[in-house]
């Protein structure tokens, strides 16, 4: 790979080829603020807060839209660029009218930390669209037409449901001409509520209660089960239940993706129907309440008067292969070590 | 998987055959996507114009259950206009001869009539994937559920093998696998005639490791595969069951026959986080369980990575972890286990099973790692058959034409066959159980070609019943050119028209794997 050197903040340091002014600041832990940027996306340059000093051009040039390139000088800090990043947080948020049901998001954390209490302006967006579907909530007002939502669809999904219509004061993010999501070719993924940086898209079960702070969710690291893909995605529980999933970029088989399955799937968790008490089946024909004593016993005596009569051979062992590897390498070993028999199987073609 | 899902992204050729990975793998179809992004070819063999058909290259619609066919002409092409990998052949294959020989009868013609493609195709799709340096077969239960599951994977691994095709990065032969944890089924001994690892109960020594390390005598009678339990309880072998998280009753085929056996049963046991059907007719005791949000443990992913899992809540009211109910279980049965916590289950596996052996859960915390990993400092295997087959040589088979276990006739005739949609997952007890998933999509259906449609008078949306030798269920048409004339698609997920109702008896001679695809049926409209 051929190599470019570069300095950055008065550090020489060694790119491959082909990296960004931003992937070299990453890799060298030198931070620059971005907005409309997403790793996994293609670089786009729309919103300037990335903007940094190259020697040689007249203007700051975007950080993650510019590669590197031999010998250039590059500066990242600054009460120049600092003013300028001001002022792009202060447009931005301009736009960003209205209050959002997901607070902390990335455009509010830089409006802390640049001290824009307030915006110089308003400017209220607002497109009409069809909100009808239970997953994604979306609010026009609080768009600053970043692109991520549209671009993610397209780039990631290739699936092109939200556009990017109309031009200047009446340029707009929806989902196609309006629809709803349900009748778009969207395939309700959320990959455009994970990438959105302003909260103007947000996941509605999360939501359903009123707005939530990311502190307020206690993030548990985890594999969803809908595949055999095992892309890891972490469960924000709140009150003792599970308000949303979400999953991070850069992390497991997924590297932020999830479908929309794994990403919104999880009402079965407080499911009414969920067993909470062993069943056993009375004399009746029905099942009744029980103890876990009763229970066990009666699994006890049940599977030992059939051993008893026809040999262990006569038992037969089914685990899902949802389970976990723990979980079912213990039935195996119920049948064999406890019960006598090589009778253990699963549904498991593939 | 015998490659890493990240190398798919760098493959040149991906052919999809059997699976429809954009609704059944949506995230892994997203490495495919960049893939095409980055110009790689697609070939997709698919009875369907699934999203990948749409923008393949070449979409081979071949009629369910014709894949031999195919195969064996695209080797045939290979073969005789020299594109096989010849140095590969020669060092690390056997049984060229037998292979080569069977593919002499299936001409590119002869397999265009009976797949339903033109021949021309076949010949193109040969030559794309025999001569792109990386390339990649993906396949799902469309090429391992028919009565020659089998021979449909060997038919995918002789295409491999002499093109070169494997053992290298992002080229190689992929099974993407249907649940979470499969992988980790098979690995930690849920088979009949493996104990965990992959070590043999046939296998002596291997038995005495066991009985040493559970302290107890070991059976060495093979036991019976999921489909030979189920004939069991109709012969009276079987007497009773032990179902963790399993609903037989409708992933079963031919439900008929399925409840019959149940019905003769001494005792049964389900321990599950909802009430199943299975489990509503038939279970004696019914034990609580728990979801994965509500344990610790591992699942094994389709790449062969095992991965943590975390607890984030409490089971709800007197529900337990699995792990709790087995162990009370066995101590119930006489095998006082302790209370082992999940890592100590893990690593009583680990030390039992030379694959696995350098996994344990202080090395997987941040990410999984791929075994075979036989020792601790061992980073894990990203990809198989690196330099050459596992086995030494890799096998070549000779093939031929297996019909399907039923074919179409006068009074059936239509070719069903089924799969999985975005929207919901197998059985969709938690799927259907999501509001939002519902709206999204509510109600069985069945794929109707336009020209079947209009034969039968069918709009799109009307009811219909659908019927096969072994009973009948009523859905909605939906009227498409997805599928062609003669041939109907349906998903698997509604209790209410179950396919399993249809599906009959036809299996896997080597492994049992039923034939979900191919059924034939009729409609009768009202
Ligand atoms: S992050 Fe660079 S222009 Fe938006």
């Amino acid at each position: 790979m051929t190599e470019a050197r570069i300095t950055l903040d008065g550090r020489t340091l060694e790119v491959a080829e082909g990296d960004t002014l931003l992937d070299a600041a990453r890799a060298a832990g030198i931070e620059i603020p971005t907005l409309c940027h997403d790793d996994r996306l293609d670089p786009f340059g729309g919103c300037r807060m990335c903007l940094v000093d190259l020697e040689g051009t007249r203007r700051p040039v975007p950080a993650c839209k510019t590669t590197c390139a031999d010998g250039m000088v590059v500066n990242c800090g600054g009460e120049r660029l600092q003013r300028v990043r001001r002022t792009m947080v202060d447009m931005l948020l301009a736009d960003h009218y209205q209050d959002v049901a997901v607070k902390d998001n990335e455009l509010e954390r830089y409006a802390v930390e640049y001290g824009v209490e307030q915006p110089s302006l308003r400017f209220d967006r607002r497109g009409a669209y069809d909100d009808r579907n239970r997953f994604i909530g979306f609010n026009p007002g609080a768009c600053i037409l970043c692109d991520r939502c549209v671009r993610y669809c397209d780039e990631v999904m290739q699936c092109t449901a939200l556009e990017h219509a109309g031009q200047g004061g009446n340029a707009l993010v929806q989902p196609t001409q309006g629809k709803s999501f349900l009748d778009t070719t969207c395939e309700l993924c959320g990959g455009c509520v994970s990438t959105c940086p302003t909260g103007a898209l947000y996941e509605k079960q999360a939501t359903r209660n009123g707005a939530v702070t990311e502190q307020e969710c206690a993030k548990t690291s985890t594999i969803c089960t809908y595949c055999g893909v095992g892309c890891s995605l972490d469960l924000n529980v709140k009150d003792g239940r599970v308000i949303k999933v979400t999953a991070e970029t850069g992390v497991g088989a997924n590297d932020g993706h999830l479908c929309n399955k794994g990403r919104f799937a999880f009402d079965f968790i407080h499911h009414p129907d969920r067993l909470t008490e062993p069943l056993l089946r009375g004399d009746d024909g029905e099942l009744h309440p029980a103890s876990w004593e009763e229970a066990l016993a009666r699994v006890a005596d049940g599977l030992g008067a059939v051993k008893q009569q026809h040999g262990p051979d006569a038992l037969a062992f089914l685990a899902s292969s949802r389970c976990t590897n723990e979980d079912v390498y213990l039935l195996q070993k119920l049948a064999r070590a406890a019960a006598g028999t090589n009778n253990v199987h699963s549904c498991a073609a593939t | 998987m015998t490659n890493s899902m990240a190398e798919i992204e760098d493959t040149e050729c991906m052919f999809v055959i059997g699976s429809n990975t954009t609704e059944a793998h949506p995230v892994l179809a997203l490495r495919m996507k960049t893939a095409l992004r980055r110009g790689a070819q697609l070939i997709v063999a698919d009875p369907r114009r699934t999203w990948l058909a749409e923008r393949a290259h070449i979409h081979l619609q071949l009629r369910p259950g014709t894949d031999i066919p195919l195969l064996l002409a695209m080797s045939q092409v290979i073969l005789s206009e020299g594109l096989q990998d010849r140095a590969y052949i020669e060092a690390l294959t056997e049984n060229f001869d037998e292979f080569a020989a069977s593919t002499a009868a299936w001409s590119p013609e002869r397999a265009a009539e009976v797949c339903g493609v033109g021949a021309g195709d076949i010949r193109r799709a040969a030559r794309i994937y025999a001569q792109t340096e990386k390339a990649g077969i993906y396949y799902t239960l469309g090429i391992t559920e028919h009565v020659c599951g089998v021979d449909n994977v060997r038919a995918l691994s002789n295409l491999a093998l002499i093109t070169g095709h494997i053992g290298r990065e992002a080229s190689g032969v992929n099974p993407l696998r249907g649940q979470n944890n499969v992988q980790g089924c098979n690995d930690v001994g849920n088979n009949p005639v493996y104990l965990p690892g992959y070590q043999e109960v046939a296998d002596a020594e291997v038995r005495a490791k066991f009985s040493a390390a559970w302290e107890t005598e070991l059976s060495a009678v093979p036991g019976l595969r999921l489909d030979q339990m189920m004939s069991g309880m109709l012969d009276g072998s079987v007497k009773a069951f032990f179902i963790m998280g399993e609903d037989p009753v409708l992933s079963e085929p031919n439900a008929a026959k399925v409840n019959r056996g149940f019905e003769q049963l001494d005792f049964v046991v389900l321990q599950d986080i909802f009430l199943n059907e299975t489990g509503r007719l038939y279970a004696d005791v019914v034990l609580p369980a728990s979801c994965f949000a509500e344990k610790d443990g591992t699942f094994t992913n389709s790449e062969r990575r095992v991965q943590r899992v975390r607890k984030a809540l409490d089971p709800p009211g007197q529900a337990r972890t699995d792990l709790w109910i087995l162990q009370q279980v066995a101590k119930a049965l006489g095998s006082d286990w302790g209370e082992q916590s999940p890592a100590q289950v893990w690593d009583e596996f680990a030390d039992l099973s030379p694959k696995f052996h350098g996994i344990r859960y202080d090395r997987i915390e941040e990410l999984g790692i791929q075994w075979p990993c036989p020792d601790r400092d061992h980073p894990g295997t990203r990809f198989l058959h690196q330099g050459a087959p596992i086995r030494g040589k890799g096998l070549l088979y000779g093939l031929d034409h297996v019909p399907p276990w039923e074919e179409t006739c006068a009074e059936y005739p239509l070719l069903l066959t089924t799969g999985r949609t975005l929207y919901h997952y197998n059985a969709a007890t938690q799927t259907r159980r999501s509001e939002g998933h519902n709206e999204k999509q509510g109600h069985p259906f069945v794929e109707v070609s336009p020209d079947d449609a209009r034969a039968l008078g069918l709009k799109h949306g009307d009811r219909l019943t659908m019927a096969s030798r072994r009973g009948e269920i009523e859905v909605r048409a939906e009227v498409t050119d997805r599928v062609h004339a003669g041939v109907l698609w349906m998903p698997m997920h509604f209790a209410e028209a179950s396919a399993n109702v249809l599906t009959g008896d036809g299996k896997d001679p080597e492994i049992g794997v039923p034939e979900y695809k191919v059924t034939a049926v009729r409609i009768l409209t009202s």
